[in-house]
């Protein structure tokens, strides 16, 4: 059976309908969605509120604000015959059983046999919704459930019922990951599912901990931020994100349908932390009330900052904040590499230490009893982890590498039992839990004791999978792979993968060994959080500090001819981008032969905000795109004022396609991957793809307006002046990339080359950096980690 | 009623469009220098001015914005205003004309008039040629290309292909020989054109001047002419060669009141004494002077004969040899010195343009009465009458 989705209902339209609705919107399913319907002339006025409120919500739910258009309203009193057309009904109303089953009957007048129904509930048992339903509707039913918000968490859980056909099964594992662009795992019909169900021993084990090492809520943040790969938030912090009475809920849920879980037996009889009770007691929910384990208060520290207020969870009063007393956290921040620091926290003999030793010991063995009851197999817990929680390894990537007797030794040492499955595995002597062979990832199969691909995982790439292989080409800023089938890909490994000249040098012999070998071409890619924040500022900033022009022209000149080599070389590169592609970085994708952008990519030229212009080629490029789409007739000021708009106040698309409303991606050369995961995976593809009977492209000659565009520019310029949307020198750099776009001072349209633009490129932006008030931004840039307005 | 009079009028070369001095060079600007000379030769105090009045045929992209007030600010001053105003062709003229009746209804005192238009810089049907549905369902003939329009003019009064081919070489003849007599040069303000462009990835500036109208060929022939395609109607008689030139440029004419040119000491070079505009079938513009100049002649009191000297614009041979046989005009004092087929035709500056070339021509010759006259596109005709003093 195969299955065509295009149109799909959605019922119920709250925070979770409307965002599912917009992220199904977000790759192009046309949606109805309904609620309740209300008294008046406005049946639809449930959905209807619903919809706008999300679309105007942070972070936005849609790709594109007009992709809203998608989405049209109903009630479930007079929409429901709709359902009859859809491909795919996902039922997203309160979670009560008795609701839900009733709305079901009703769903079976209108629904075709065949169409697919899903529910998004966090906690019924499935098999209990399908009760009393058609056998077609059972076998079209399964869950499928979303975490909030739809459009970022990367979690889609899929979760069978009995009846659920096997294809039906399959067809979400598949279309969740390539159509919605989620990481698809396989749940058991358990209460909570994986991720919440660890999620739930997580939070409540970190509380327990918090309360018997008397630590303070801040100490517990920081153990459990960055320190360790999780969200920066911390625990504390994460919980008044997401509300105290959601987060109890869970664990009440949890507490109450699995009595025989080892850590239920633990705590359900415990009482509650006093300070949770005071919180929940004075509906001190967390961010949605105001305040929760934290306060934000009116005070300003002396950069303006609102003072944020803690609450001290022994005398329960708010108060200052106060630095965390935890010697190894300081320690720990030095070592980069994420396995050596993990194992310097653990071992550290202070409060931190006992903490982590406590935490791990525990998660270690409450994931590993929990196969085979949530899931038969590791890497599903792992995957929930890191795509519902955000942390960037799973427990049993965690346990890896501390090593398994170590792993083993911190469990057994805080008192708790194994399963037998870790006993048998000690015995076969297969300690690992993954093993990378080739660029392939393989877990360790309970059934079999021995490695297996990762079904899901086939064909994705994953560079950490190629770190026992010897790189093409490494040095300090990059590594070059060969991920197979005559491809490299050049990964940064500089910090926040900031691009330097390492980077530039690593490219240029990538390009010099592909040309000359027996390559296909590159690809140039990351699994980072971010492809690149642009630019070594730092590098750039000391320069001009030390008036070192000499370097800094030799720098910025480098930067343009490596982009320049990188569009006319021999083979294609190939660019995949995700999370912040910035500056440097977008000048760079816009120079590749092809982008294959991550939807959640935001992409811009943000150099405006450190005083400079785009002197890596992107001014030019932008000219160049500019003269591209210049046609007979065009009165093509509108185009080149668009363009400088978009480099002067620095746009940033708030997803690839919005980029592409920029200009910064190409509709006829780039495309949009919805799940992050896959984008390393579909630039190798592309790379093959462009490498049969690749020819490099022509040099073009660029339209440049000259005075005709300059004319134009310098009054739109003065326009945000008076309006007060630009200060002096935002005026001056904004006249300089003015001047560029339409190649200077000219009398009269001509084309010119792009070296030509390139050159006084180049000249505007060390005439910038030559100024006070620019390097005033970029120091201020690189000691707060934001743009100065001077 | 005040009396007004023409006190001075100065233009620039006409430029060839896209090809000459001029290409680059915007019509806003080469007005500011036309303006600035006037005032220069005049001597008189830019304060004093009530208006500058623009026309021009085109006025948008780099003659939008209001072309009228850029030109005033920038040539006279912030305090002196300034507006465009558009019949087409006949715009130059028209301007001067409403700078006369202005001063005679007692509005003002001092005015600028004249044209200014560059063809290289914005195209001739406007950069949206849009027009109205319900007029295309009630009469197609309504926009009409000009070319089309000639032909059908043509048609209809019998011209021939080779009597035009004679008129347009008339034109060529008469207007080299009026640049080799220098009868130009003391209309003409010369201007200094800079560019910049770049060359072997090299910003490089270079200077020329415009001094002298551009389009004249002294050395073509009836031979040459007749081997010209048809351009609008197959086997039609329109061709380049018979068409008038695409240009650039400026012209404007000081007018002002009787009472503040004796004050300023001032003396007259002329008095317009009488301009009309008539409407004729759009499909036949080309003929619209023969509507035009009778109600000129009536208003002025004057017989046909009682002008001396005509400048007739040259929009086609084929219309211009239409209008001189249905109006009854003398050939020999039509476009003594060559018309816009050899001297181009910068749309809402020829009005102006040839008021200026009529009334040189007339201080040389001595003719008390001299006409402008032009077709307009829509389907009109204008005619001034101009009185030497």
């Amino acid at each position: 059976m195969s299955f065509r989705i295009k149109r799909v209902a959605v019922l119920g339209s709250g925070v979770m309908g409307s965002g599912i609705a917009c992220h199904l919107a977000n790759v192009g399913m046309d949606v109805l969605m309904m609620d309740l319907p209300t008294d008046g002339a406005k049946r639809n006025l449930i959905a209807d509120n619903a919809l706008s409120a999300s679309i105007k919500s942070k972070p936005a739910p849609l790709y594109k604000k007009d992709f809203a258009s998608r989405i049209t309203t109903g009630n479930f009193e007079d929409h429901l015959p709709g359902i009859a057309d859809v491909d795919w009904i996902i039922e997203v109303i309160v979670e009560r059983a008795d609701i839900k089953k009733s709305l079901y009957e009703k769903v079976e007048q209108y629904r075709k046999p065949g169409t697919l129904i899903t529910s998004n509930t966090s906690g019924i048992p499935l098999a209990t919704l399908a009760e009393a339903r058609s056998e077609d509707f059972k076998k079209c039913f399964c869950g499928t459930h979303f975490f909030n918000p739809a459009r970022y968490m990367s979690l889609l859980e899929i979760i069978p019922q009995p009846e659920t056909s096997e294809d039906v099964i399959a067809f979400f594992m598949k279309f969740g990951d390539e159509v919605l662009g989620k990481k698809t795992v396989l749940c058991k019909d358990t209460p909570a599912f994986i991720a919440n169900r660890i999620g739930f021993f997580t939070g409540n084990k970190v509380t327990e901990l918090t309360d018997a090492l008397e630590l303070t809520i801040v100490e517990v943040d920081k153990l459990t931020g960055d320190a360790i790969g999780w969200p920066s938030t911390g625990s504390f912090r994460l919980l008044d994100l997401v509300g105290l009475d959601t987060s109890v809920k869970v664990t009440e849920g949890v507490v109450k349908s699995v009595p025989e879980d080892e850590y239920v037996r633990k705590i359900k009889d415990r009482p509650m932390p006093a300070h949770m009770k005071f919180l929940l007691d004075n509906k001190f929910l967390g961010n949605k009330s105001g305040q929760g384990y934290y306060k934000k208060t009116d005070q300003k520290d002396e950069n303006g900052k609102s003072i944020i207020y803690g609450l001290n969870l022994k005398t329960l009063e708010y108060g200052p904040t106060e630095k965390p007393n935890i010697p190894s956290l300081g320690l720990a921040k030095k070592i980069e590499i994420m396995s050596k620091r993990l194992k310097a926290l653990i071992e550290a003999d202070d409060k931190g230490g006992a903490f982590l030793k406590a935490f791990f010991g525990g998660l270690f063995a409450y994931a590993s009893n929990r196969i085979p009851e949530i899931s038969d197999n590791i890497y599903s817990i792992d995957d929930a982890m890191k795509a519902g929680y955000a942390w960037s390894y799973g427990p049993f990537e965690y346990w890896d590498m501390l090593g398994f007797e170590y792993g083993l030794s911190l469990a057994t040492s805080q008192g708790e039992s194994l399963p037998e499955w870790i006993h048998k595995k000690k015995e076969s002597g297969n300690l690992d839990f993954y093993q990378s062979e080739g660029g392939i990832l393989k877990y360790y199969d309970l059934g079999s004791q021995a490695y297996l691909p990762i079904p899901g995982a086939i064909g994705l790439i994953h560079l950490s999978n190629f770190s026992e292989q010897t790189p093409v080409i490494k040095n300090t800023e990059c590594t070059v792979h060969d991920i197979g089938d005559g491809v490299m890909c050049l990964e940064f490994t500089s910090k926040a993968n900031a691009i330097g000249e390492g980077i530039g040098q690593g490219l240029a012999e990538a390009i010099d060994l592909a040309e000359n070998g027996n390559w296909k071409g590159i690809l140039i890619g990351n699994n980072a959080k971010n492809f690149s924040v642009g630019a070594n500022l730092m590098a750039v900033g000391m320069l001009a500090m030390q008036n070192d022009w000499k370097a800094l022209e030799a720098m910025v000149h480098g930067f343009q001819q490596i982009n320049m080599r990188m569009r006319y070389s021999k083979v294609p590169v190939v660019i995949g981008t995700q999370g912040y592609v910035f500056g440097g970085g977008c000048e760079m994708s816009m120079h590749a032969d092809a982008v294959v952008a991550g939807a959640e990519s935001y992409i811009g030229l943000v150099e405006v905000g450190v005083g400079l212009l785009p002197g890596g080629g992107g001014t030019k490029e932008f000219a160049l795109r500019a003269s591209d789409s210049y046609f007979e007739g065009d009165t093509q000021i509108p185009t080149i004022i668009d363009k400088l708009k978009t480099i002067a106040t620095a746009a940033v698309g708030t997803s690839a396609h919005e980029a592409f409303d920029y200009g910064y991606l190409l509709p006829e050369r780039d495309t949009v991957c919805v799940g992050t995961h896959r984008v390393l995976a579909e630039g190798k593809d592309k790379v093959l793809s462009l490498s049969e009977g690749y020819v490099p492209p022509s040099p073009k000659k660029v339209t440049v307006l000259g005075r005709t565009g300059l004319g134009a520019l310098y009054t739109a310029i003065n326009e945000f002046y008076l309006g007060k949307f630009m200060s002096q020198h935002d005026v001056d750099i904004a006249r300089k990339i003015a001047y560029v776009l339409c190649g200077g001072d000219l009398t009269a349209q001509q084309e010119v080359s792009e070296q030509y633009l390139l050159d006084i490129e180049r000249e505007a932006f060390l005439e910038l950096l030559g100024t006070q008030k620019t390097q005033e931004r970029i120091q201020f840039m690189l000691m707060n980690n934001k743009p100065l307005r001077n | 009623m005040m009396n007004a009079y023409i006190i001075e009028g100065r233009r620039s070369a006409v430029g060839k469009a896209k090809r000459g001095g001029f290409r680059n060079f915007r019509s806003d600007d080469l007005a500011v220098i036309i303006i600035k000379d006037l005032v220069a030769k005049t001597g008189i105090d830019p304060q004093m001015v009530d208006d500058i009045i623009v026309g021009c045929a085109n006025p948008e992209g780099e003659q939008g914005l209001q072309i009228g007030r850029n030109i005033s600010v920038r040539a006279l001053g912030k305090e002196v205003p300034g507006f465009t105003i558009n019949r087409y062709c006949a715009s130059g003229l028209e301007a001067i004309s409403i700078a006369v009746a202005k001063i005679n209804a007692g509005m003002g005192e001092c005015y600028f008039a004249g044209g200014t238009e560059s063809m290289s810089l914005v195209p001739m049907t406007g950069y949206k040629m849009a027009p109205s549905y319900q007029a295309s369902m009630e009469n197609l003939n309504y926009h009409v290309s000009m070319g089309a329009t000639a032909e059908a003019v043509g048609k209809k009064w019998n011209i021939t292909r080779e009597e035009s081919d004679v008129f347009a070489l008339r034109s060529h003849q008469l207007a080299a020989a009026a640049i080799q007599a220098g009868k130009f040069n003391d209309e003409i303000v010369p201007v200094e054109v800079t560019e910049v462009f770049v060359k072997d990835d090299k910003r490089v500036e270079s200077t020329h001047t415009v001094a002298m109208d551009e389009g004249v060929r002294a050395d073509t022939s009836l031979e040459a002419l007749a081997k010209l395609p048809a351009v609008f109607k197959n086997g039609g008689i329109v061709t380049a060669g018979n068409s008038s030139q695409t240009s650039d440029g400026s012209a404007f004419v000081l007018v002002m009141s009787e009472r503040l040119m004796n004050s300023l000491g001032l003396s007259p070079k002329a008095r317009l004494a009488a301009c009309s505009v008539a409407g004729v079938d759009p499909l036949y513009m080309g003929i619209g002077p023969c509507a035009a100049i009778p109600k000129a002649l009536a208003q002025s009191g004057l017989k046909l004969s009682d002008v001396g000297l005509i400048e007739l614009n040259e929009a086609f041979a084929a219309q211009s040899l239409a209008v001189i046989k249905e109006a009854g005009l003398d050939p020999e004092i039509v476009n003594v010195n060559g018309g816009a087929i050899a001297l181009g035709h910068p749309l809402g500056c020829t009005g102006a343009k040839l008021s200026i070339q009529l009334l040189h021509e007339m201080e040389r010759r001595g003719t008390k009465y001299g006409m402008v006259t032009a077709c307009v596109g829509g389907g009109q005709g204008i005619a001034g009458i101009f009185e030497k003093l």
